[in-house]
């Protein structure tokens, strides 16, 4: 490999060589000057080599000019910041940058992966599919781990990542994707009609290829048009550029993303504190896609070897970064665009030749390169290379179009190669979303056809390849645009700027440029670079019968690595249509999916990482909860105190003392996640008589009622207790969970199906903090807070209802009980929740009140052998199969669930019913949804009679309980069922009552 | 009983540093959610004496006389805006007037948190995290608008052009309060449309 510097005395329109900068690459410091990329940088340094292939870890060079690269992939920064897969041609280099070369090992030079290739001949098209088919296990155990090891791409960051990123919403009238002419023109025609106009190019930079392109507008030179033209976008009010910035996707009603780098490319940015990445979500009225052309390689045997790369990407190397790909060179063309590469080439000093594949063509470049002294060799191709970590010589072979091999070569000594086999418009954001495409003769590639949204291409991205044309075309799409986003506006007249442009002769496809002997024997004619798929490979599917293109993608890889077939795409389909004698056409085309180039998962996150990753809802009483340790548990997005842990104890503890406080004392639960719903109205009682199972239009004011609710099919979907305010006026509790649900549940009832009656329904769940005081000693605690109503149990019995005031604060206090105790529910305006729990806790002190969390809660209502809606019940219960008929009204004429309850098999034998369990040894506690089996065998399948809902160790009881849905549980009291359980152990237990602890509900009743 | 104690949802969290716009938490605002119909002349008059305005009756607009705001929610559903102090006195006149019209009249003014963002750029931080088209004309002051915000319900007025409210379920608060932190960082500070540097 040459070490000789390559970096000319003169030129390199983006670099300033004021500005001296060093990096390093795998290690070594290298120097560069702002402005250059990574590959220009390194390649300065005589350094051609800049990773290995992801099959064969053959050596592989840049190829490209921008996100086109699929070769020069290279990994970038250190530990958490490292990333991979970044193309070198768009990586900035500044100080201080640390990059790495990939799927290398030991080194990049001497690679141990490499044998793969000398064993390339095993290793065909489909080979995966063929080679591990058998044993199975091998797969995962083998195979996998092995494939992954040698095959890849660059490793995975280590650690967090110390960047933030974020996302952006914005709506625009215009959205033009590429800043090149065509994409400058479009924006400037629109944004003169008035139209808000985003204009987003992926590179530093507008202009585009202006500055590789020949011609003259208005006798000034593309790149000065260009500049002109994107500072009067930079100055415009209603117009938004952005740099360093891809559309990576286009979805339904022109929803597209911009993926912005921020900060890459100058530390200071991300020091300052500034987001990496930013993902910018953009609903655009019009899209104008000015994404340019993408040059084609061409397969000749060896075409991968480094040294060997694009044509405009040979030329941009020594116009933008005063750098020289090599010292002899050969343009390897089938078109006239090459020649201006070929000239500009040979103006820096370069020695230069033309292979064109063409029988003859005619054209002003052609003409100029003659004249400069360029030999051209017509109807010519290059047949071989030679050389392994770079190109030493091309053999140079006599050609017509649709020859299979060649006969004579000769040798022409070469440091490097410049390709060019046409241009494909960059048709991928036109397709994500639908967009049609058609095959042009002309280009021998797609262009852009029909689509749904409101899109246009325009300039190359369109097909059209002159300057002229797509002035004009570009101009008129902007117009249009805004026109149409703006039906209002006026435009002025537009004069077409004067355009001087060589003549072209028209392109001659070339899909494959033959060897002598067989191509697969020693030579590879490579289609996918980054996939390592070759032209052997792609014409073997075919042979092995995979005709569809889709089939013959999925088989080979072909055009699915990270680069999506930029490259590589139409090349695939030129090599099949050759194959099978079919036209290009007729082949089809693979499907394009978004990205356009790959996008970091930063940017997708955005901020909503850490504390942002889930919305957390929290009570009035949360940061007491935090501050007393409590362990949390997540109940829908609220987080609940599960249960007050004091360092004295473990949670078993903390759990059986806070029962047996509530039990015994007095215990105070924060219960303001309790949905709360207000209903009023002439209508209110009528309708929840049809919500609920059970009537609450005979429901007296001040009092309150336990309700049922199922849905239409007859499962309980949800129950609390209602509570009547006024003759018209109901205040409903929900379970924490159904709140939403439940009040978006009676407004789709009241807006489609009752729409005649006289109800609002208000949700008012966060207006409250709420409380239960449960305990023997509850009524002694309200005592002490100075109630301004009455509390004795005759004026205030169970189930009914007070307001007034409650140690000063505004409550509603509703005596009902979850627990079984004597119990009332306090509700306090939220922002004063904090205040009265304080007043609580204060006033029972004495009486040794303490807080109990959910699984407190959870024990104590089992022990009294209430339901929880999802717990004892799965979408598939009912009021009757929970032992709850009594609460199903049998005078109601109609109510929601009525008619599926007489449905046969609701009505019918075998239902589950819910029954309590005791198990034969009261230490053991039946895991939650155990199942009870007819007859235990030595492993499963078994038959299933039913499962355990609910199993507590009840600290009330000294002993377990369990709550089961069983087959016929209620006629099968007394039975004993088997729990098979984990590790071979059988669970014993008896059905029962599930009401296991005061059963006739006197405790609650004092 | 010693003097009542109220906490906003915020309370507890320190005031906002090296923000691009101005941030806080508005504690004195009282809230009343007012249901009725239209349609009903006996509704909509004795809401105007109540509260001396009439309901908007236009989708996402707003109205308001003196310190008094109604805030249009749905066909039938209004957010009256007023003093903290003035909430009981309204919502027993608006109870007492309506006694006999189908309405209902609920005092909700703890049920949401009051975010207040102030200052220039105000419309791209709340873009960070909502899809509307913010820099529309449709977004001018008194505009009214429920949203998705970052991953939640909110209720957005735009109160001057570049001083806006941003209302959440109380338990929501702390996320949108440090989602706001996380995107207002004047570090992250986005200028949309308008002159841009060379």
């Amino acid at each position: 490999m040459s070490n000789k510097p390559y970096r000319l005395a003169h030129g390199g329109t983006h670099i300033d060589r004021s500005r001296k900068i060093s990096f390093s690459f795998d290690g070594k410091q290298l120097p560069g000057f702002a402005g250059d990329t990574l590959a220009s940088a390194v390649m300065a340094s005589g350094a051609k080599l800049f990773g290995r292939s992801f099959k064969y870890h053959r050596p592989r060079g840049v190829v490209g000019v921008g996100s086109e690269e699929m070769n020069a992939l290279v990994g970038v920064g250190d530990g958490a910041r490292h990333e991979p897969n970044l193309r070198a041609t768009q990586v900035e280099v500044f100080d201080g940058l640390q990059a790495v070369s990939q799927n290398r090992w030991p080194s990049l030079a001497f690679d141990i992966g490499a044998i793969n290739s000398k064993f390339s001949r095993f290793l065909p098209g489909g080979f995966y599919y063929k080679t591990f088919m058998w044993p199975q296990s091998f797969w995962k155990h083998v195979y996998e781990p092995l494939i992954r090891k040698s095959a890849g791409l660059g490793r995975a960051p280590e650690g967090r990542d110390p960047d933030t990123y974020e996302h952006i919403h914005v709506h625009c009238d215009v959205l033009v994707v590429g800043g090149g002419l065509a994409g400058l023109t479009a924006a400037k025609a629109a944004a003169a009609s008035g139209a808000k106009v985003i204009l987003a190019d992926e590179n530093p930079a507008l202009g585009g290829v202006a500055d590789l392109t020949a011609g003259l507008i208005d006798d000034a030179s593309l790149v000065d048009h260009a500049r002109s033209v994107a500072d009067q976008m930079l100055a415009a009010e209603n117009v938004h550029v952005m740099t360093r910035s891809t559309v990576v996707g286009h979805w339904h009603h022109n929803y597209l993303m911009i993926f912005q780098r921020v900060g890459d490319h100058d530390p200071s940015i991300l020091a300052a504190g500034s987001p990496r990445h930013r993902l910018w979500k953009v609903r655009a009225k019009q899209v104008i896609l000015a994404t340019g052309a993408i040059e084609r390689p061409i397969a000749f045997a060896n075409n991968d070897r480094p040294g060997i790369m694009l044509a405009t990407a040979a030329s941009a190397m020594v116009q933008r970064y005063g750098v020289a790909p090599g010292v002899n060179g050969i343009v390897f063309t089938n078109n006239d665009n090459a020649y201006l590469a070929a000239i500009d080439l040979k103006k820096a000093g370069i020695n230069i030749c033309v292979v064109d594949s063409r029988a003859r063509a005619e054209g002003h470049l052609i003409e100029q390169a003659r004249a400069s002294g360029i030999e051209v060799s017509m109807g010519s191709v290059i047949s071989a290379v030679e050389g392994t970590l770079g190109v030493t010589a091309a053999k140079v072979a006599a050609y017509r179009k649709g020859q299979g091999r060649v006969i004579t070569e000769r040798k022409i000594a070469c440091d490097f190669i410049a390709m060019s086999g046409g241009f494909n418009p960059a048709l991928h954001l036109w397709c994500h979303s639908g967009g049609k495409i058609k095959f042009d003769d002309a280009l021998q590639s797609f262009r852009p056809d029909r689509h749904p949204d409101a899109i246009q291409a325009v300039g190359a991205a369109n097909g059209t390849m002159d300057v002229a044309t797509t002035l004009s075309e570009a101009h008129a799409a902007g117009e249009a645009a805004a026109k149409a986003a703006l039906p209002k506006t006026k435009t002025a007249k537009f004069k077409a700027p004067e355009v001087k442009e060589p003549t072209r002769a028209p392109l001659e496809s070339i899909w494959f440029a033959p060897a002598t002997g067989k191509y697969n024997e020693g030579n590879k004619h490579f289609i996918d670079f980054q996939n390592d798929v070759t032209v052997a490979d792609l014409e073997l599917a075919q042979r092995e019968g995979y005709e569809s293109v889709e089939h013959t993608k999925r088989y080979t890889t072909f055009g699915m690595a990270t680069d999506q077939g930029k490259t590589s795409n139409l090349n695939g389909l030129g090599i099949l249509a050759e194959a099978t004698g079919k036209s290009i056409p007729e082949i089809g085309v693979t499907t394009f999916r978004p990205p356009y180039t790959p996008f970091s998962f930063g940017s997708i996150a955005g901020v909503l990482t850490n504390n942002l990753f889930l919305p957390i809802r929290r009570t009035p009483i949360y940061q007491w909860h935090v501050d007393r340790q409590a362990t949390f548990e997540p109940v829908g997005q609220w987080r609940r105190a599960y249960t007050y842990t004091a360092a004295s104890e473990d949670r078993h503890g903390s759990i059986n003392r806070e029962i047996l406080a509530v039990r015994h004392k007095v215990g105070l639960l924060d219960a303001s996640t309790l949905g709360k719903i207000e209903i009023k109205g002439p209508d209110a009682a009528e309708f929840l008589d049809r919500m609920y199972t059970n009537m609450f239009s005979t429901l007296k004011v001040g009092k309150c009622r336990y309700g049922l609710m199922m849905n239409e099919l007859g499962f309980l979907t949800d129950d609390g207790v209602t509570v009547r305010l006024g003759e018209d006026h109901f205040l409903m509790h929900t379970t924490s969970g159904g709140a939403d649900r439940i009040a978006a549940w009676l407004e789709e009832w009241l807006q489609t199906e009752w729409t005649h009656y006289k109800v609002f329904v208000t949700p008012v769940t966060e207006q409250w903090a709420q409380f239960a005081i449960a305990g023997p000693r509850a009524r002694n605690v309200l005592a002490k807070l100075n109630p301004d109503f009455d509390i004795s149990h005759e004026a205030f019995p169970h189930m009914s209802f007070k307001h007034g005031k409650l140690g000063g604060y505004p409550v509603r206090v509703y005596r009902i009980s979850f627990s079984g105790e004597q119990s009332y529910e306090v509700a306090v305006p939220a922002n004063m929740g904090r205040g009265l729990w304080n007043a609580i806790m204060e006033a029972g002190k004495e009486l040794g009140i303490e807080p109990y969390g959910t699984e407190a809660l959870h024990v104590l209502r089992a022990e009294k052998g209430f339901i929880v809606i999802g717990d004892e019940t799965d979408g598939t219960t009912t009021p009757v199969d929970v032992g709850l008929d009594g609460l199903v009204s049998k005078k109601k004429a109609d109510f929601i669930g009525k008619r599926s309850l007489e449905q046969s098999y609701l009505k019918g034998p075998n239902r589950k019913q819910l029954v309590g369990l005791l198990t034969e040894e009261p230490t053991d506690v039946l895991p939650d949804g155990a199942y009870a089996v007819r007859a235990v065998k030595d492993k499963p399948p078994m038959d299933m009679v039913g499962q355990v809902t609910s199993s507590y160790h009840s600290p009330t009881l000294e002993r377990s309980i369990a709550m089961a849905l069983i087959e016929n549980g209620r006629a099968r009291m007394g039975e004993t069922l088997s729990f098979p359980i984990e590790g071979g152990k059988v669970m014993r237990a008896k059905i029962v009552d599930p009401v296991f602890y005061d059963k006739e509900g006197a405790r609650q009743n004092v | 009983m010693s003097e009542l104690y109220r906490e906003s949802p915020l309370a507890q969290r320190a005031a906002p540093q090296d923000l691009s716009v101005e941030l806080r938490e508005i504690t004195e605002r009282g809230m009343i959610d007012v249901r009725g119909s239209v349609a009903d002349k006996k509704f909509m008059a004795a809401a105007k004496k109540v509260l001396g305005l009439d309901l908007p009756k236009t989708p996402r607009t707003s109205a308001s006389w003196g310190d008094v705001k109604a805030l249009w929610l749905s066909i039938d559903q209004w957010l009256i805006l007023c003093a903290k102090s003035k909430v009981d006195e309204f919502v027993a006149a608006l109870r007492s007037e309506l006694a006999s019209v189908h309405s209902l009249v609920v005092d909700v003014s703890d049920m949401r948190a009051v975010l207040r963002l102030e200052g220039e750029g105000v419309r791209e931080v709340l873009l960070k995290g909502s899809s509307l088209d913010l820099l529309s004309d449709d977004y001018k002051s008194g505009t009214v608008r429920r949203m998705r915000f970052a991953e939640i319900a909110a209720l957005l007025h735009v109160v001057e052009d570049s001083v806006f409210d941003v209302y959440v379920f109380r338990s929501y608060a702390d996320y949108a309060w440090d989602f706001l932190l996380a995107t207002a960082r004047a570090p992250a500070k986005v200028k949309l449309f308008g002159r841009q540097a060379n």
